[in-house]
């Protein structure tokens, strides 16, 4: 079962010097998760492994490494690890899938004879052909 | 057969491709993977069979192009947007000798347009083009690509299919016997 997360937020006034600063109050959001027994001991093995004591960090390390992979999956960038031999192995993530952009292709130069670009910008410019019985095979497979 | 077609990946098996005509086969040996993730100047798809899911069947392989919109004659000019026309050129398709006649061709390009339909979607483009070889038009032209100019003598003959009737051919995807 996935773990079930609620997020409070609460304003807390921090200690302060200046006494302008007291109207400044920084928003802090809780997190409560309820982990199944086999996540909650993953965690826990993390944070050792880790050598991390508080979940705070736990969360806000996990926040950064999920945060960056967002951020190369939305470039398009696929996230690889390589092990000591060469061998490599691309992460696939369905959630991260979902940010990636759909097609990238690189850009080419065509060369155009004058002819050809006469008949491409008449084709252009015209009224589209109907769909041949094939097309509208190849677009339903 | 259960055909996947997928990204060319680097440890993919090139080298026993055969569809018959060696700068195809080259292509797809000695430069494909290398144009696609080092000098990225055209992504290849390949079909693979789920019982050797890394021996390539067939492939064909895109990219983006555009033409400049003051290199039109200018007699023609006025029909056209005021822009660059965006296109996806359709830089090559072929199948393995040992597999025609079992539809390759045909998902091929299936999902080649459907990739086409997707760039439009995403990022714009008004057509797909592609260089067919001279006995392979009648091939294309089946799909709806139209010859560029009148047909060339010898040498691949540039052909056109307008994304708008691709949509309309989805817009087709199922009979009305099938929609009710």
């Amino acid at each position: 079962m996935p773990p079930t997360v609620k997020a409070k937020t609460k304003q807390v006034a921090q200690p302060h010097t200046k006494p302008h600063a007291s109207s400044k109050k920084i928003h802090k959001t809780k997190f409560q998760a309820d982990l199944a027994p086999s996540e909650d001991h993953m965690v826990r093995a993390l944070k050792a492994e880790l050598q991390m004591s508080s979940n705070s960090d736990f969360l806000t390390d996990a926040l950064t490494l999920f945060r960056w992979a967002v951020s190369e999956r939305k470039r398009g960038h696929r996230i690889v690890s390589e092990s000591a031999s060469g061998e490599r192995k691309v992460l696939l993530f369905p959630r991260l899938e979902r940010v990636a952009p759909e097609i990238t292709l690189p850009h080419v130069d065509i060369r155009w004879t004058d002819k050809e670009l006469g008949s491409l910008a008449e084709l252009v410019s015209g009224q589209p052909a109907e769909p041949t019985e094939a097309l509208v095979r190849a677009m339903r497979r | 057969m259960s055909v996947t077609i997928r990204r060319l990946e680097e440890f993919d098996e090139v080298a026993n491709f055969d569809c018959g005509d060696e700068p195809l086969n080259n292509y797809l040996k000695r430069h494909a993977w290398t144009n696609q993730q080092k000098v990225s100047i055209g992504v290849t798809y390949i079909a693979v069979d789920e019982s050797a899911p890394h021996s390539v069947l067939g492939y064909f392989t895109l990219a983006t192009s555009s033409v400049p919109r003051d290199r039109f004659p200018k007699k023609f000019v006025r029909g056209l947007p005021p822009y660059d026309l965006p296109l996806i050129l359709l830089a090559r398709l072929a199948v393995d000798e040992r597999f025609i006649g079992r539809g390759l061709g045909h998902a091929l390009i299936s999902e080649a347009l459907k990739i086409t339909v997707r760039v439009a979607d995403e990022v714009g483009c008004r057509c797909i083009v592609t260089d067919a070889y001279p006995d392979k038009t009648g091939w294309y032209a089946r799909y709806g690509f139209i010859p560029v100019e009148e047909a060339a003598v010898s040498g691949p003959q540039k052909m056109f299919l307008d994304v708008r009737t691709i949509r309309r051919a989805l817009s087709f995807e199922s009979s009305p016997e099938e929609r009710e």
